[in-house]
């Protein structure tokens, strides 16, 4: 590899750049599992939950969705310093991104169960089904199928969202190839390359939803 | 500075563009301070006297410095990856002081936006992060002894379109200058150019892209900045050869501590004029190749 050229250039940067994208991979897919699992509860909690807690999981949900991500993730690591609440910078961001993603897939999960017609709910409590045997294995395997879609835009959006940690110091996939810029100038292909690699991960994701909706393609009714 | 005289972050919230992230940082920092009574922009923050940071960074046994990681010669990383740069020198030079040792620092990466909510929210000791002493900043921190003093200036395209400050000026409206976005950027540009149009850019990498790409004629910069553009680039760029606007550098600490205000103080004068004068030549040598003068022996000239 000749020096001066594009390769080189991130041939010298490669560790910074590994660095960078196993934080931006990490701090998504933690961010997926936190979002998607207290999505799930609140968006069960929204449609069949005791009324004061739906109300007070609606006004979160919808809080949360009218606050900028940037604002979230910048008051989770300023913001809470006020507080005495010292949170290192990947996990603020984390929280934040946890957050902000929780409401929205809250909001999907409650969408997909109203969805589901009426008579599937009445068909299980038919055949002697529990509330929760009826939710274990007719509601949410059903729902799950219709919200597979905005789900995985949901994910895609968190992977896309992570380059907003860079602004609080966390040297994440974006940051690793500023830096590498601010060394050697060559901004379009570093951009380009950053691009290449988003849309890599995002596309992995689509993979991976469009797998999991073949495998839930028999759930149709 | 058009509408204020004194420019407070308040005034700056206004006058940014979306991507103005400090009036994001700081309207969180004081609005959530303002709430708590911890953070009144426009009076002198009483603390309660305890010991000075001096004592608990040399307890904690390392220096937290806040800086940036993008932007040469002031703090950027090397070919190893390493943090390098005046600023980053500036902070090895206070853990020398400190610790006997270059080394024992942690360098909290942040954007420029950053520098003033983290010394309020003590997220670290001192901030050598290429900071311009302005008067609304010295309000919401303190501010050392500058150890640089900066001025802009213009970069043009080697082989573009202009190629002196006099064509620039001849060029009128029809010029579009290039600059990272800064509170007080278009009065800046337009103190030297009065008609011309101003570009802003969220990084100077991305000003930068501007210029290479003809979507701006100039490239408004720090001359520190652009001495070392060329330096890197040669043959690339030209400079206009007009400079205006000093401003100076300094790092700067949290309100109300004047031991430990002191203290790094008495570091950098005495790197720019005592015991480790070689050590900051060499820097200045490295970063901006400026060969200071020895400081002369005899009368203290900073007192002369």
């Amino acid at each position: 590899m000749e020096r001066g050229t594009f390769l080189y250039e991130v041939w010298v940067a490669r560790w910074s750049l590994l660095s960078g994208f196993g934080i931006t991979v990490s701090s998504a897919v933690l961010t997926i599992i936190i979002a998607s699992l207290l999505g799930m509860i609140f968006g069960i909690a929204l449609t069949y939950g005791w009324r004061p807690l739906r109300w007070l999981i609606r006004l979160y949900v919808d809080m949360l969705r009218g606050i900028p991500v940037l604002v979230l993730i910048l008051f989770a690591y300023y913001g809470l310093s006020l507080f005495k609440i010292n949170v290192p910078p990947f996990w603020a961001g984390v929280i934040a991104l946890g957050a902000f993603s929780t409401a929205h897939i809250a909001e999907t999960i409650r969408g997909g169960i109203q969805s589901l017609p009426h008579g599937q709910t009445e068909a299980a409590k038919s055949i002697g089904l529990q509330f929760h045997q009826t939710l274990a294995y007719v509601i949410i395997p059903l729902a799950t199928r219709r919200v597979l879609p905005p789900w995985m835009n949901t994910c895609a959006e968190i992977v896309k969202n992570t380059t907003l940690l860079s602004i609080i110091g966390v040297v994440e996939f974006l940051l690793s190839n500023q830096q590498a810029i601010a060394r050697n100038y060559m901004v379009l292909q570093f951009y380009l390359f950053a691009t290449g690699v988003y849309l890599l991960i995002n596309f992995t994701i689509s993979q991976f939803g469009a797998m999991l909706e073949r495998r839930f393609a028999h759930l149709r009714y | 500075m058009t509408d204020k005289n004194i420019p407070t972050i308040e005034g700056s919230m206004v006058r940014r563009g979306v991507l103005g992230l400090s009036a994001a940082a700081t309207a969180i920092g004081g609005v959530a301070g303002a709430g708590l009574g911890l953070l009144a922009p426009r009076q002198a923050v009483a603390q309660e006297a305890g010991p000075s940071r001096l004592q608990t960074v040399l307890d904690r046994g390392y220096l937290i410095v806040g800086t940036g990681s993008t932007n040469p010669p002031w703090h950027f990383e090397d070919e190893t990856g390493t943090l390098v740069g005046m600023d980053i020198d500036m902070a090895r030079l206070l853990a020398r002081g400190l610790f006997d040792d270059p080394e024992k620092v942690e360098f909290v990466l942040q954007g420029s936006d950053a520098r003033i909510p983290s010394l309020i929210t003590d997220k670290v000791d001192v901030i050598c992060q290429w900071m311009t002493i302005t008067p609304g900043r010295a309000q919401q921190c303190a501010f050392t002894v500058p150890y640089y003093r900066e001025g802009v200036g213009l970069m043009l395209m080697a082989d573009g379109k202009y190629q002196t400050f006099d064509q620039l000026k001849e060029a009128g409206s029809d010029l579009t200058v290039g600059a990272m976005q800064n509170v007080f950027i278009e009065d800046w540009a337009h103190k030297a150019l009065p008609e011309t149009k101003v570009d802003q850019f969220e990084s100077p990498d991305a000003t930068l892209q501007a210029l290479n790409a003809g979507r701006v004629d100039a490239y408004l910069a720090d001359q520190s900045a652009i001495r070392w553009l060329m330096a890197q680039n040669p043959g690339r760029f030209a400079d206009s050869g007009y400079g205006w606007m000093p401003n100076s550098y300094a790092s700067a600490v949290k309100q109300g501590d004047p031991t430990w205000l002191n203290w790094v103080n008495t570091v950098y004068r005495e790197a720019m004029l005592g015991v480790d004068f070689d050590l900051f030549a060499a820097s200045y040598k490295k970063w901006f190749g400026i060969d200071l003068e020895t400081p002369k022996v005899g009368f203290p000239t900073e007192f002369s």
